[in-house]
């Protein structure tokens, strides 16, 4: 495991000063202000987070970090509402079929926390968009279903020096882990070729526990609580019930992040 | 000599969590190695290696948490205390 110093990698999130709670806001968030503080708090509001993707996995992400007062959630699909989709993508529902996943997205989550901001883009993240997709954001969460979009998301978090919150799943197995600028491994270190692309089988419970646990690295990042799944590569086994980690270290030969050196936060204008 | 060799997700099922192998002869290849367990189950076998026994392009493998290029897995040799994990990526969202 790498062991890094966590107060080096806190940004105080968000641009500008963190900003104060409302009455409300404090009341909704009582029972973590516990866990995290006020401070705590005031990070995740201030903090922005881009979603790429609001199926499987960008349903339970998205759904939790709005509870968890997240202040702006930036998030984006191309695609609409199937049928087919509704095992496993629990921010839309039967009513949504043949709608816009980011209009019902943001239907959602502005009712399930209106103090928030949800930007909705209906958009196909590609090379040409990507750069601006994802401008002013602290973090991108992976909740994509392909591997060719997922390694221009982690080129571009490594480019921008934001962390890249990666999940994947299959049938009852899921893998994530937390990419995080500086000396630690990328997307590419320990995947360097996409597997094949397939119409893949999939329960809902997988999706749910891996979208979770990206969920809560993101908190954890943005209040600067815990150890982060940074240079561990985490493996849920849904059929045995077993979780399991495997170390991973930078290739020095990667063809994203070797020789680049660590890389700090760029400032962006908002 | 004993080296641990894991087996993740698909391969798993297919395979048997870890297995504990002592290689019989000094200078076993991590893919000679592999192969070997892996020959325990036909459809095991088939998911990892291609016909002609080399590491499907797709597959991962670790080794003391270093992921080896497995085209060059014939020249990598396994010693003792080695932790070995073969696994393929999930790509599903």
């Amino acid at each position: 495991m790498i062991s890094h110093a966590r107060a080096s990698i806190i940004p105080v999130a968000g641009r500008g000063s963190a900003m104060t709670l409302s009455e409300r806001e404090r009341e909704r968030y009582k029972r973590q202000i516990l866990l995290f503080g006020e401070e705590g708090q005031e990070r995740l509001k201030a903090a922005h987070i881009f979603i790429a993707g609001a199926g499987g996995l960008g349903s339970p992400v998205s759904i939790y970090l709005a509870v968890a007062g997240v202040g702006t959630i930036t998030i984006v699909d191309k695609d609409v509402v199937d049928q087919s989709n509704l095992n496993r993508q629990v921010l839309h529902a039967d009513r949504d079929i043949g709608r816009k996943k980011v209009e019902s997205a943001e239907e959602k989550l502005s009712a399930i926390n209106p103090d928030i901001r949800v930007n909705a883009i209906e958009a196909t993240i590609d090379k040409s968009n990507a750069d601006r997709l994802v401008r002013g954001a602290d973090g991108i969460v992976d909740a994509m279903d392909n591997f060719p979009t997922r390694y221009l998301l982690n080129e571009l978090a490594r480019k921008k020096g934001i962390p890249l919150f990666h999940g994947a799943i299959r049938g009852m197995h899921g893998q994530a882990m937390t990419i995080l600028p500086g000396d630690f491994p990328c997307l590419a270190c320990i995947f360097p070729r996409a597997p094949p692309a397939e119409v893949f089988p999939v329960v809902g419970t997988t999706p749910g526990i891996i979208g979770t646990i990206q969920a809560n690295e993101v908190i954890k990042y943005l209040t600067g609580t815990g150890e982060l799944l940074a240079g561990r590569l985490f493996l849920w086994d849904g059929i045995a019930a077993r979780a399991d980690e495997i170390a991973v270290e930078r290739d020095p030969g990667c063809r994203v992040c070797s020789g680049t050196g660590p890389q700090k936060r760029k400032k962006e204008k908002p | 000599m004993s080296i641990r060799v894991r087996f993740f997700a698909r391969f798993r099922e297919l395979l048997g969590n870890e297995v504990i192998a002592e290689p019989s002869s000094p200078g076993t290849s991590l893919s000679g190695l592999v192969r070997q367990i892996a020959q325990k189950n036909k459809e095991g076998y088939a998911a990892i290696f291609d016909e002609k026994g080399a590491f499907r392009e797709f597959v991962i493998v670790m080794r003391n948490a270093k992921r080896v290029d497995t085209s060059e897995a014939d020249r990598v040799t396994v010693a003792d205390g080695d932790e070995i994990a073969v696994f393929p990526p999930v790509a599903g969202g």
